[in-house]
């Protein structure tokens, strides 16, 4: 009797199965009508037209409350991060196979296309060591203060194209992030150290490294369509003992009220990279 | 005591003559061998074929080396215990069964994926792409994992605890008495213990003892056994060497193992042991029974299968997606197994666990303790009751019912302060019918029962002479003092030849030196013996007119189910009988004809109070209630239409002939709405007419069943679809308790075998707390289904962050551990908390769900969930805040496009937002953990209104009101814990949760109220058009 049971269970199970994808007795597909498939997908697009509609409008009210020029919240970047170009935190090079350090040396060509003479020199030459300040004008537009290639001296690539890297002198560019508004305190320098008991030699460009105050503040990309930011070079002056060996390179922005110590952010304020060439 | 009617019953009811008639049942063959009626032949044969048989001597029993020969032979004497399943095995089954076994895979799959890329980890081809990709998916896949495991463990252990604790109740009904018995072995009386009796023991059992073995009755002095464990039924039989019934079960000279000897001395030789002794067959029966799943467990499963469906199918979808994006193949499994285990509700195993214990805790408050924690609801699914009669629906407590007196049937005023009062007290026959009932009963009170009310008390004796001390008792004051006064100076007790027990006694009168003789007995026997009747207090000769009037008066107390007595008396005269004759009893040298006839009463099991109403709470929520006794068809249907089990102005068959005069086989079966149906048919039908007996008759009672009918009844029901709840307390009862979808044990009166074999104990023994068991049963089904919809809810914007962080490239809006959160902790209580809302309307108003039907998770329920109330309000809702945060931080929702890569690459410090600003890497990941919690928090929001929604599938939360005190709780349980998440100092080392502004709380109040708005909207639609569209599409 349980058997037979089974039997006719297993057997409408089995006509059920097939049913459910299409019964040619009531025309179901998937166990609806066509005509119930139509209404119950319109139903949805509907529904979901709807609900676009909803999200739009609250996106529209969203956007309608920010401003064009200056974000909302800065409280998330108080302070600005420290970067380097070439934009790799292992430069590993040999000095005397162009092959292996030209993307180097492509990179900070390009990098420096926007501190070319031919492009600062719309911008303008502002008194050094204090902010450049500018009030709200009609069309918002803010004055930019030239950086010249020029300043970077030997890392310019101006004089050197190889920006050392083939004396095995390599030109390390360091930046500070763009933040909107921020006017850092006291003189910001950076100052690079090897972590290894023996320093080396390094060179900065402009001279110790300085970051002048005319750069800040930042009126946002917006406003200020032609700012650039200051940047600082330092050569590392390789001698023949550091070749062939990893040297763990940290640079950090000093003399300024910005942050260079925090615990889980390694880029505030400061960046460790390494640097391998060989000979 | 066979008492009058009762024993007219007996000659009604013969039993199974062929009780080895094949049936037609395949399956396991000793189990059908076991569902067959009982194979004793020994109380047909003599005693000498039986000695024979057995080798063994009357009077010097068997010798010591015999008895040692059949122990080794015949095992000992002893039941074998059900194979109990080793706690481990129960544990896994907690750990591995049923919706764990979707946890557990989806733990697996996390480890797997989680595998693969920790193989893949070296692989120096990896992209920046990759490398990003591993940090965020291995983080994802190992804690998934990891908190899945813990989740089905912890849950595991949680039900396993508290189905131990139901069972340390059971323990403690069980006695662990070691069982002694009296046997005679080479002449002597030895002193054994039970299980070492073998078959051909000579036993000697007296009142008190527990029948060691199935025996052969070779002699016996007043022995009465009580077969209650056995039969159900508590009224004790006597015992005496005569075969008077073919059927084993029916006949005098056969005392069965673990019965209870209640009176007399009788001497056996033991015909089965152990397993095969009746009630051991019954036993093994029961054990032997395999039980199907529980409906909760039949829905769970189901349920799965619909979840592992949609979990497939999006994982699928979007792995082609994936590598249509151009995703390597890797990275697409493990997108694929991300939204497959994303799918998993790791809450949702702990909610429904804590759901069932609450309502089983629920149910231990009402006095029905549940043993397994599925059978919760299973009482609630139920369609058909098959209620065992005697201490289920009635009290199993004779009482006196009616009287028959000055020819007149008045009925029995049974209240404690006599306020119902329905005759003339002062009547002077009525005076001479309660003296003679009093004297003529051995029944008393046991002492030190003064204070308790006499309903109460404790009787020595019989129960119908307990039901007229009782009676006695509460209309004319104490009858010890009566007695006192009447002294008994000579008696001759009940036996089945006289059937009728007499006394005489002193008067209370001193100056008055009669004696007077009492009688009572089987009505027709005490009339023969009776030339008078007292008729309002006058002795009139005894013509045919004032017989017939007896005569009818019997045939309407016994037409009413009730066992009938009669009562005379006589003063014996002085002259013949002076101060101080020597009666003797033994040969009687008294006068026992022309006395004078007093009166009748009648006695009767009553219902319980409550159990008319149950039956009818039972009868208006679809359910149908069918009587399966082994008590005799009259009273069944007597009791049946008392509690309403046959209802006013139903009739059966034989009323339907009675009534048109014509005989049964005329009348068309389906007329007949009501079936009284005898066991003795019952053995000859077939499955066929059996099934129209079941579908055709609405309101059933089966009479006289034996234990096998019982499950072959419920074994009908099944066939026919219904969900079956038995209730019993006997032995007899516990093969049916454990094949029924539920068994229903009783707690006080039921029997250690059938609790064991029951999944709830009523631990009052009242019918009515059944009816809580439904309702609660049926609340929790539909609470369950909110609980469901409200967790699954909360499911799907889960995954959809994980989809559009993969398609459009934005920055992943809601991390594994901000799910969690979700899952496991705010979301818990606001579930739970649904498993206490009031139910929507009157659940036992309407029919018991239909299986087939009525899933708990059905198309509708996760298109609801899934489609609509989800997309509407917390992905939206999500979203929404998601983007806010972003953009009012700088990045606007253009800029996010596509932002992906550079958004995860580590090394990337300087990225620029929309404003131009640029971002180190940990500082954009404290933005988008902020998005995280915001989108958590979002969550959490409209999860406000969703388990608001939830609380109602029908009715609008404006009728359905905010009563539920730990929903209200919970809403803000859930509220403060996302506060804390998010404000909690340290908690963005601990879990990444950064703190929000004020105002981002409130991002996702308008997709809040939007799904109230909308689901108040279709609930109004579904109320407004029942079984209209939205009803159809929409209703779960």
């Amino acid at each position: 009797m349980a058997s037979t049971e089974d039997k006719a269970a297993k057997q409408e199970s089995a006509t059920g199965w097939k049913d459910s994808f299409y019964n040619p007795r009531t025309g179901e597909v998937l166990g609806r009508t066509g005509s119930s498939w139509a209404l119950i997908l319109l139903f949805y697009l509907v529904f979901y037209c709807f609900l676009a509609g909803m999200f739009a409008l609250t996106m529209w009210v969203l956007l309608l409350t920010l401003d064009d020029y200056v974000p909302k919240y800065r409280d998330r970047v108080p302070y600005p991060g420290l970067v380097i170009r070439p934009n790799s935190l292992d430069l590993s090079f040999n000095k005397s196979d162009p092959l292996k350090y030209v993307q180097y040396v492509k990179h900070l060509e390009s990098f420096l296309q926007r501190y070319n003479d031919s492009q600062q020199d719309k911008n303008d030459d502002c008194p050094p060591g204090e902010y450049f300040l500018q009030d709200d004008t009609e069309d918002m537009s803010k004055k930019a203060c030239l950086f010249k290639r020029g300043f970077l001296s030997l890392c310019s690539g101006l004089s050197d194209t190889n920006f050392g890297y083939s004396e095995g002198k390599p030109c390390v560019l360091l930046k500070m992030n763009r933040i909107i508004g921020l006017k850092p305190r006291g003189d910001p320098y950076i100052n690079c150290t090897v972590k290894r008991d023996t320093p080396i030699q390094m060179q900065y460009f402009p001279s110790e490294g300085r970051i002048d105050k005319k750069y800040f503040p930042y009126y946002g990309k917006k406003a200020h369509e032609s700012y650039v930011q200051p940047l600082v070079a330092v050569e590392l002056l390789l001698t023949k003992d550091d070749y062939n060996k990893e040297l763990p390179v940290e640079c950090r922005v000093e003399g300024s009220d910005l942050r260079n110590n925090d615990e889980r952010d390694k880029f505030l304020g400061r960046v460790t990279f390494r640097v391998t060439v060989v000979e | 005591m066979g008492y009058g009617r009762s024993d007219s019953y007996r000659v009604a009811t013969t039993q199974d003559k062929d009780d080895r008639s094949p049936k037609k049942k395949k399956g396991a063959k000793d189990m059908d061998d076991l569902k067959k009626e009982v194979p004793i032949t020994e109380h047909k044969m003599s005693i000498e074929e039986v000695c024979r048989k057995y080798q063994t001597d009357i009077v010097q029993g068997l010798t010591n080396a015999k008895a040692a020969e059949y122990l080794i032979r015949d095992g000992p004497n002893a039941l074998t215990p059900p194979p109990t399943t080793p706690e481990w095995v129960k544990f896994c089954r907690q750990l591995f069964g049923g919706f764990s076994v979707l946890l557990w895979t989806g733990a697996i799959l996390c480890f797997l994926a989680y595998a693969i890329q920790a193989a893949t980890e070296d692989d120096p081809s990896r992209s920046a792409r990759s490398h990003m990709f591993d940090r965020l998916s291995l983080c994802l896949q190992l804690y998934l994992g990891i908190v899945l495991t813990a989740v089905v463990v912890i849950t595991g252990c949680f039900s396993y605890f508290q189905e131990a604790k139901s069972s340390k109740i059971m323990e403690s009904f069980k006695n662990m008495v070691p069982q002694q018995a009296l046997v005679i072995r080479e002449g002597e009386k030895v002193q054994i213990n039970a299980e070492e009796v073998v078959g051909g023991d000579l036993v000697e059992v007296k009142g008190g003892d527990r029948i060691p073995a199935d025996i052969r009755v070779v002699s016996a002095h007043g022995c009465k056994v009580d077969n209650s464990s056995l039969t159900g039924e508590s009224e004790p039989q006597s015992r005496s060497p005569d075969c008077t019934h073919d059927n084993p079960l029916e006949t005098r000279n056969i005392a069965f193992f673990s019965t209870n000897c209640v009176e007399g001395t009788a001497r056996g030789i033991v015909i089965c042991t152990g397993d095969n002794t009746v009630m051991g067959r019954i036993a093994t029966l029961t054990s032997g029974l395999e039980t199907g799943k529980t409906p909760i467990a039949k829905e769970i499963e189901h349920f799965i299968h619909i979840i592992t469906g949609v979990a497939v199918f999006l994982g699928l979808t979007f792995f082609i997606l994936a590598i249509v994006l151009g995703y390597s193949w890797l990275e697409a499994v493990i997108f694929l197994i991300g939204i497959i285990v994303a799918n998993v509700p790791e809450g949702l195993l702990a909610t429904v666990t804590v759901c069932l214990t609450l309502t089983a805790k629920r149910m231990a408050k009402k006095n029905c303790l549940v043993k397994n924690l599925e059978a919760v609801e299973t009482l609630g699914s139920t369609s058909t009751i098959c209620s065992d009669k005697t201490g289920t629906l009635t009290q199993n407590r004779m009482t006196v019912a009616h009287m028959w007196f000055d020819n007149q049937i008045h009925e029995a005023d049974t209240t404690e302060d006599q306020s119902g009062a329905s005759f003339d007290k002062s009547s002077i026959t009525w005076i001479s019918l309660a003296r003679v009932a009093a004297l003529c009963n051995r029944a008393q009170f046991k002492a030190g029962q003064d204070q308790l009310p006499i309903l109460k008390r404790d009787v020595a004796g019989d129960a119908s002479e307990s039901a007229l001390l009782k009676c006695i008792e509460l209309s004319c004051g104490s009858v010890r003092a009566m007695r006192d006064r009447n002294k008994k100076v000579a008696e001759i007790p009940f036996n089945s030849t006289n059937k009728y027990q007499l006394s005489v006694h002193e008067t209370e009168d001193l100056n008055d030196n009669r004696y007077l003789l009492v009688m009572k007995g089987a009505p027709e026997r005490v009339l023969e013996c009776c030339s008078t009747i007292l008729v309002q207090g006058k002795e009139q000769p005894l013509d045919e007119e004032l017989k017939e009037a007896f005569q009818n008066a019997y045939m309407e107390l016994g037409g009413l189910g009730e066992r009938v007595l009669g009562f005379c008396h006589v003063l014996l005269p002085e002259d013949q009988y002076p101060k101080g004759f020597a009666f003797d009893t033994d040969d009687v040298n008294f006068q026992t004809k022309d006395l004078c006839f007093v009166g009748l009463m009648s006695m009767i099991d009553p219902p319980r109070a409550a159990v008319p109403d149950a039956v009818g709470k039972c009868r208006s929520a679809g359910i149908k209630v069918i009587m399966v006794t082994g008590d005799h068809p009259i009273t069944a249907k007597a009791i049946a239409k008392g509690v309403g089990i046959i209802s006013e102005g139903n009739e059966t068959v034989e009323d339907i002939a009675a009534r048109l005069n014509i005989p049964v086989s005329q009348v068309n079966p389906r007329d007949a709405k009501a079936c009284v149906c005898h066991g003795t048919d019952l053995k000859d039908l077939s499955q066929d007419q059996m099934d129209d007996i079941l579908r055709n008759h609405t309101e059933i009672v089966f009479a006289r069943t034996s234990p096998q009918q019982k499950l072959i009844i419920v074994e009908g029901c099944q066939r026919l679809g219904a969900i079956v709840a038995v209730t019993g307390d006997g032995v007899n009862d516990s093969p049916a308790l454990k094949k029924a979808d539920i068994g229903v044990a009783m707690g006080i009166s039921g029997s250690d075998v059938s609790k064991q074999a029951a999944d709830m104990i009523l631990l009052d023994d009242n019918f009515a707390s059944i009816v809580t068991g439904v309702e609660e049963g049926r609340l929790i089904f539909d609470n369950l289904k909110k609980s469901i919809a409200y967790t699954l809810t909360s499911n799907i914007p889960e995954i959809t962050p994980f989809l559009l962080f993969i398609i459009v490239n934005i920055p992943l809006p809601l991390g594994t551990i901000t799910i969690l959160c979700i899952d496991l902790g705010t979301d818990m209580v606001p579930a739970i908390s649904l498993a206490y809302e009031a139910a929507e309307s009157d659940i036992m108003k309407r029919q018991p769900r239909n299986p087939f039907r009525d899933k708990l998770v059905n198309e509708r329920l996760i298109s609801i969930a899934y489609g609509q109330i989800v997309t509407a309000g917390f992905a939206l809702g999500g979203f929404f805040a998601y983007f806010v945060i972003l953009a009012e931080n700088g990045f606007l929702p253009t800029t996010l496009v596509g932002i992906r890569l550079n958004w995860d690459d580590r090394s990337c410090n300087d990225l620029e937002d929309t404003y131009g600003q640029q971002w180190t890497y940990e500082q954009r990941k404290i933005v988008e953990f902020t998005c995280h919690t915001a989108f958590f928090v979002s969550i959490v929001v409209v999860q406000w209104a969703d388990v608001i929604i939830c609380k109602t599938r029908r009715n609008s939360v404006f009728q359905q009101g905010m009563r539920n005190k730990i929903l209200i709780f919970g809403l803000f349980e859930e509220t403060a814990l996302a506060a804390f998440l998010s404000y909690c100092p340290g908690m963005d080392v601990a879990l990444r949760m950064y703190p929000l502004k004020p105002s981002w709380w409130f991002c996702a109040f308008p997709y809040s109220f939007l799904i109230f708005v909308y689901d108040e909207v279709r609930k109004l639609l579904i109320r407004r058009n029942p079984g209209g569209w939205v009803e159809r599409e929409t209703y779960y």
